[in-house]
């Protein structure tokens, strides 16, 4: 108390004299309080105040006492708070974007280059063609013309990033321009695409001559199209010093304005005449018109004009270019500036010049405005009739928007900067734009990471593949299909054309079911000066964004045939023989096409869209399926049942068929499930009434991975069954329960037994009681009844003080109790609603949790709930602007997390139906990151965790820092081979095997147990990487006993100090062994309370001897155990028996040995420190 | 015959052909404060007793050195150790296991002299006479303990609560007269429950807080505040201190993002 006031008087002295200040601060007026465009001219004392931060804080806690607000700092603060919510966000944009400022020693460096640039390039003399050596990077039937390389007569000028000081990181790149002199050119010129191989030349020229000069002779020369366009080559330059690692140079030829006329451009006119292709043409039509080829030219005579634009906003203007840096990033992070068809950066930085034109941004705006304003202006922009930088449009707006998809004008009012961009491209962009907006306007979320830090790929975003890939049917495409207009447009460029002629069909097709189609490009690849320019674009992968309310519908519905005949015609005709003539309920009769049936698997009518685009391909373009690759729900096939169990030896009422999942079981499960509740609620004569019956097994959320099916049975008065369906019944309240633990306890079983009883009497129902509950079969389905009641956990929870006051304490019993009966069905009953909404999150966890078991991650390593909530996580999340629709993508963007998530410092929250408010959140981050050590590696929390937030489901041990480390690079790996495959154009996408068996490489021991006591899986097996696969065995085992899961419980508990054990709980035949480091194993001094399992040895030391665990490992596993040997053991044996035949493809076996090595350093589990030990454990052992 | 800082070191051989064999270290039991259930100079100390060791089977092998009174786990030596290693286990229908660790083991005699004997062996032998081991271990543990713990038999169950009931009802009654008495003890105490004519209100930390809040309440409502001019400005000046601080704190969690590179986008 006194400290305050003592406080006050200062505060009361120094409140007057600081009065001068705040008159002068008023003055200097900051919009959001960062990165004004001029620096303050306060008040001498201030301007620590204004610069740094960091140095007023140091003042502050120095003097211990309060310091009068400024009237500076109250704004600032107010203002970070109104406009970013958080001083967080703000800080965060602010380090991000020092982190990405060109480094003065860049600058530098790129300033003296462009001098000796200049210079040399001045240097060079005319000269005929015959002179150059090089090859020219240009793919163009020559026609013979004169061509003299004349001294360029203008500076080379930086353009692009470079000039307006956007460079970006971490590879950076410099373009340059470089204009040919106008006397190059003559009249003619523009015609038949002589300008393009005029430049060509050009830029092959001036590179030979500068390979020639001492200066650059060093440095590495290559080729590359710029965005992928064949017409545009450019010169890559690394500097040869060590610079050139993280810096290159881009020479583009440009070509002065005034050469042709602009208006020879314009997009109705034709510049490419047929003949040059030799085609024939009508005299008597009037030319084709080339729009795109005609802004192709118009990009390099514009350039100039464009770049001076350009540079008048964003040279000296700090605000801006951070401003266009942030979106920069957002951009890239998200690859939809990629290619031909990207949304690239320049197109940005004009449009943030347009905004200003119309005052939408002022001078002062800062850089988070500037990229607040775009996002906003783009999330509701509509390009397709055109915008304009330039003040007197020459034409029309509406005439040019008309030869384009997406138009917007350059200052020169002739070139359209979005010429290439397809209009599904600018759809993307602005959906992405309006969820940024989204996320920065709520409060809840940190949006800065969504928006800016994670990296969110092109093709994480798209359900489904498309991959034409073949040169030959590629070739027939253009040939036959694509009409002869379009080749001139796009000067006989293979991709557009393709993409054009692909997405018009295809979006006729699907209409309604996709949101969107995009092309996925990869950036060409650049090419040595003496080789030959390679020809690209000659291939088209789509992905295909689908709307999950009417992907799978199962019919496609034309007009009535007696109203509209036409349209029946030609509904008709675009399916085939596809469509029928159908009578529906409604009376209507007309012409349909049928995909599936109604009552088909979820699995099955994901494949419509699959089958739609096959049949429209092989219908309309002559296309087979095996020409192309179309990616849909390749890995599906995880959760399905095994082939080589046979359905039709099951004895039960419902109607199952072989080819089932575990998705298409589970809503047999939750009926069976229904009729048990009903039964419980209508039992009579129970003393209290049942009110809720909750399930709590993962089925009943859509999670379990291994189908059920209805096997569970009585045998000789036993109940076997593979899986125990957990079930939580609560009973009306009452206020006779006892106060005591034991009698409670002893009464909740008496209960069980009574409901087992009526069961029988009642509903013919058998059970069994056991420790844990009542076991119940039904229907083939065997439940555990649980019941949960509050008193129960209060007694747990109960402790006497010191001053016999009763007071209520979490403790791990407690919490466990807890989360068992009241919070998991809630959570259950949360994830059961995701999945209703998005029905893509069931079989995505499914996938998921089917991955992390053939990597060998039990429940003891990795909970599975975690799974499940981390799944739930990415759906609750808003982190693309569609959801996702196929578990598929699903699974590779689950993948995404953990191969890049920071489990030290990233909380994953579920705010169930919004439960929680912002305090809240930030309270749970605050406790979160000042008392980071006390939380388990993974914090996890959910609306309904209460005060056990973060720590109910996962713990210290389990996952382990470790095991998230394995499993973050495991999920890098299978990344890197999907995305490898999915990109590549010749691989093949990955097969389930390759990513579904663990490697069988870093373990140390692997134990064999005998396969015909552990019961196989019913899921789609891929096989072990340490056994050939044995006989199946089926056999249902007792309800209730994992045996093996308990054995391994055992061994961990007991040796899991030397030792770790890995199985695949999905009926895995082996458990492998790594042995901890050797210096646990080293002789030590004897201390009574260090002295498990050690023996004596020499000097009065006792040491912990492998051989005599092994030995123990071999007790407690006795009657389960085969044999033990090491992994090298193993794999010498599967080469020399004759290749065991496995029921996948052969091919997989020549395939397998490369993938383990390239996984060798991956599954080295205990990182390299411990790799170099395994050696030695292992010849300790032999 | 090796000894180490006053422990005999035996192998505990689970075989008669066992080679690779845990080490056990055993001793007199001897500490100052002696536990009445691990009576001085008859208790036999054990370290490092094996995860799967029962106390049935070490009783059974000690039985040749004398008769033993009882045999206790521990994880560690230690006052408590015991208790909380049984902890649990005599709550009925509770699932509690004891832990599946190393441990310690403490083998009481009935006659001091045995331990004399008990030192002198050459191994702790898991089997009897003709080889079979005194541990149940494989197959055979995991269905007997499937068909005796896990699955239980509904009568005799309903027998066993209602035995257990019986003496709860037994207890409670007993609590409740003695709270009805509400008779003075020797030093002048009365027993107040939460029942009969005079009772109390509940020990519970709810209902204490709660009367406490309430009169903490009281209090507050009685003060003036935003009144005088320094409250007013003091408030204010809070204001300015949390803004302040929660600047700071953000620019705390910003030091420590810095510390982990999250600035780098690519």
């Amino acid at each position: 108390m006194g400290r305050i006031k003592n406080n006050q008087c200062q505060k009361e002295t120094s409140l007057t004299d600081s009065h001068s200040d705040s008159d002068q601060a008023v003055g200097t007026s900051s919009d959001d309080g960062f990165d004004e465009p001029k620096p303050i001219t306060a008040h001498k004392r201030k301007v620590p105040f204004v610069k740094s931060e960091a140095k007023k804080k140091k003042l502050k806690h120095t003097e211990e006492n309060v310091k009068p607000p400024t009237l500076e700092e109250i704004k600032e603060i107010r203002d970070t708070r109104n406009l970013f919510h958080s001083n967080l966000f703000k800080l965060q944009v602010k380090e991000m974007l020092e982190e990405l400022q060109l480094k003065t020693k860049y600058s530098t460096y790129i300033e003296s280059w462009i001098e000796t640039f200049t210079t040399a390039v001045h240097e060079f003399k005319d000269g005929l063609l015959d002179n150059c050596q090089l090859e020219v990077p240009l793919h163009l039937h020559k026609k013979s013309f004169n061509f003299q390389f004349l001294t360029p007569t203008s500076e080379p000028k930086l353009i692009g990033a470079a000039a307006t000081g956007t460079v970006l990181g971490p590879k950076l790149v410099v373009d340059v321009a470089l204009e040919m002199p106008e006397t190059c050119f003559q009249k003619d010129d523009y015609r038949n695409l002589i300008y393009d191989q005029k430049r060509a030349l050009y830029l092959a020229t001036v590179a030979s001559k500068l390979k020639q000069l001492p200066a650059f002779a060093a440095d590495q020369f290559a080729y590359n199209f710029h965005a992928n366009n064949p017409l545009k080559p450019v010169l890559e330059l690394t500097p040869a010093a060590k610079i050139g690692k993280h810096l290159s140079f881009r020479l583009f030829i440009t070509a002065p304005v005034n050469i042709f006329k602009l208006s020879r451009f314009v997009p109705w006119n034709n510049n490419i005449r047929p003949s040059i292709f030799g085609d024939e043409w009508d005299e008597s039509e009037a030319l084709p018109s080339t729009p795109h080829y005609n802004a192709n030219v118009l990009f390099d005579l514009t350039q100039a004009e464009n770049q001076k634009l350009l540079q008048s906003t964003f040279t000296g203007h700090r605000n801006f270019q951070d401003g266009l840096l942030l979106l920069k990033v957002w951009l890239r992070q998200r690859q939809l500036d990629v290619g031909f068809s990207g949304f690239s950066a320049h197109i940005i930085a004009a449009y943030i010049v347009y905004l200003k034109q119309h005052r939408l941004l002022h001078q002062s705006s800062s850089s988070y405005q500037v990229a607040r304003t775009v996002w906003n202006q783009l999330a509701n922009s509509d390009w397709t009739q055109g915008i304009t930088l330039c003040q007197q449009q020459p034409h029309q707006l509406s005439t040019l928007a008309g030869y384009y998809d997406v138009c917007f004008m350059d200052v020169t009012g002739y070139y359209n900067l979005c010429a290439s961009l397809p209009l599904a491209v600018y759809k993307a962009v602005c959906a992405e734009a309006k969820l940024a907006v989204e996320l920065l306007n709520d409060v809840k979320v940190n949006s800065f990471s969504h928006i800016f830090m994670q990296k969110s790929p092109l093709y994480m975003r798209m359900d489904n593949i498309l991959k034409i890939t073949n040169p030959a049917s590629v070739d027939q495409l253009l040939q036959l299909h694509v009409k002869p207009h379009v080749k001139y447009d796009y000067a006989n460029y293979a991709h557009p054309q393709l993409l054009k002629l692909l997405t018009d069909l295809l979006q006729k097709g699907l209409g309604q079911r996709v949101h969107a189609i995009v092309p996925l490009e990869v950036p060409s690849k650049s090419w040595t000066v003496d080789s030959k320019a390679p020809a690209i674009g000659h291939c088209l992968t789509l992905g295909f964004i689908l709307d999950p309310e009417h992907a799978f519908e199962v019919l496609d519905k034309g007009p009535a045939t007696n109203e509209d005949p036409d349209g029946a015609a030609e509904f008709r005709k675009f399916w085939g023989d596809k469509s029928n003539l159908r009578r529906f309920q409604d009376g209507s009769i007309t012409e349909a096409v049928v995909w599936a049936a109604a009552t088909d698997a979820p699995s099955q009518k994901r494949l419509i869209v699959r089958n739609i685009v096959l049949h429209l391909l092989e219908k309309h373009l002559q296309l087979d399926s095996s020409d192309v690759q179309y990616i849909a729900s390749e890995l599906d096939v995880v959760y399905s049942l095994t082939p080589s169990f046979k359905v039709a030896k099951l004895q039960t009422k419902l109607k199952l068929v072989q080819e089932t999942d575990a998705e298409a079981l589970t809503p047999h499960v939750i009926h069976c499930f229904d009729a048990l509740a009903r039964q419980l609620h209508s039992l009579e004569d129970l003393p209290l009434d049942i009110v809720s019956i909750s399930g709590i097994s993962p089925v009943f959320r859509y999670c379990e991975p291994q189908p059920l099916l209805p096997q569970a049975r009585l045998v000789s008065d036993r109940m076997h069954a593979g899986h125990v369906l957990r079930v939580i019944i609560q009973l009306s309240p009452s206020g006779k329960w006892p106060n005591e633990l034991g009698a409670l306890r002893s009464l909740k079983t008496a209960f069980l037994i009574k409901i087992g009883q009526q069961l029988k009497e009642q509903q013919h129902l058998h059970s069994h009681l056991c420790k844990e509950g009542l076991l119940v079969l039904k229907q083939g389905y065997c439940f555990l009844l649980e019941l949960a009641h509050s008193k129960e956990l209060a007694l747990l929870k109960q402790q006497q003080t010191e001053r016999g006051v009763t007071t209520y304490m979490d403790n791990p019993a407690s919490r466990e109790l807890e989360r068992r009966h009241y919070i998991l069905p809630r959570v259950s009953g949360a994830l059961h609603a995701l999945h209703q909404s998005q029905s893509t999150f069931g079989p995505t966890v499914l996938i998921a949790k089917r991955w992390l078991a053939t990597q060998l991650l039990d429940d003891g390593l990795w909970p599975s709930i975690a799974t499940e909530l981390l799944v739930a996580h990415l759906f609750q999340q808003r982190q693309t602007p569609h959801p996702t629709v196929a578990p598929q993508t699903g699974f590779i963007r689950f993948l995404q997390l953990l191969a890049h998530s920071d489990w030290g410092s990233e909380m994953f929250l579920l705010n169930f139906n919004n439960t929680w408010t912002e305090q809240q959140i930030t309270d749970l981050e605050h406790s979160y990151r000042s008392e980071r050590d006390s939380y388990p590696g993974l914090y996890l929390a959910t609306a309904y965790d209460q005060q056990h937030a973060g720590r109910l489901w996962t713990t210290e041990e389990c996952p382990s820092k470790p095991v998230l480390g394995r499993v973050t690079i495991l999920a890098r790996h299978a990344l890197e081979l999907i995305e490898s495959s999915l990109m590549s154009p010749t691989i093949r996408f990955v097969r389930p095997a390759q990513l579904f068996m663990a490697s069988g490489d870093g373990y140390d021991l692997v134990i064999e147990l005998k396969p015909d006591l552990l019961p196989n899986t019913l899921c789609y097996d891929l096989g072990s990487s340490f056994l050939p696969i044995s006989l199946r065995n089926f056999r249902l085992p007792l309800a209730g006993s994992d045996q093996l899961a308990k054995i391994v419980q055992q061994l961990r508990s007991a040796y899991s100090e030397y030792a770790a054990f890995f199985y695949n709980p999905h009926g895995g035949k082996e458990l492998a062994i790594v042995w901890r480091p050797a210096s646990e194993f080293a002789p030590k001094p004897f201390k009574v309370n260090e002295l498990r399992a050690s023996t004596p040895c020499s000097n009065g030391k006792v040491q912990v001897v492998r051989d005599t665990l092994v030995e123990d490992f071999k007790l407690l596993l006795k009657d389960f155990y085969l044999r033990i040997s090491t992994p090298d053991q193993l794999k010498r044996e599967q080469r020399n028996h004759n290749k065991p035949k496995r029921y996948f493809n052969d091919q997989s076996e020549s395939y397998k040995p490369q993938k383990k090595k390239k996984k060798e350093p991956v599954t080295n589990l205990t990182g390299p420190k411990k790799r170099l030990t395994k050696s030695k454990s292992l010849s300790a052992l032999c | 015959m090796t000894e180490i800082e006053g422990y005999r070191v035996v192998p505990l051989r689970m075989t008669p052909d066992a080679k690779n064999c845990h080490s056990v270290y055993m001793r007199e039991h001897f500490i100052r404060l002696m536990d009445p259930n691990k009576p001085k100079g008859r208790t036999l100390f054990l370290l490092n007793v094996p995860p799967y060791v029962t106390e049935a089977s070490l009783k059974t092998f000690f039985k040749s050195k004398g008769n033993v009174e009882s045999v206790l786990f521990a994880e560690k030596p230690g006052r408590d150790e015991t208790t909380n290693w049984y902890e649990g286990m005599d709550v009925p229908f509770s699932n509690v296991q004891t832990p599946f660790k190393f441990k310690v083991a403490y083998v009481v005699f009935q006659k001091s002299s045995s331990i004399g004997r008990a030192l002198a062996i050459d191994s702790i032998d898991m089997f009897n006479s003709s080889g079979e081991c005194l541990i149940k271990t494989g197959m055979e543990l995991w269905h007997d303990d499937y068909v005796n713990n896990f699955i239980l038999d509904v009568a005799k169950t309903q027998n066993q609560i209602n035995a257990y009931m019986a003496r709860y009802d037994k207890r409670e009654r007993a609590a409740l007269a003695a709270a009805k008495t509400s008779e003075a003890d020797p030093d002048g105490w009365v027993t107040v429950g939460k029942d009969g004519r005079n009772a109390g209100f509940e020990q519970k930390e709810s209902v204490i807080g709660r009367i406490e809040s309430k009169l903490e309440k009281d209090k507050k409502t009685k003060e003036l505040k935003n009144f005088y001019t320094f409250q007013i400005r003091e408030s204010k000046m809070q204001n300015i201190v949390e803004l302040r601080k929660k600047y700071e704190e953000d620019k705390q969690k910003i030091e420590l993002l810095k510390k982990s590179r999250r600035f780098r986008p690519f």
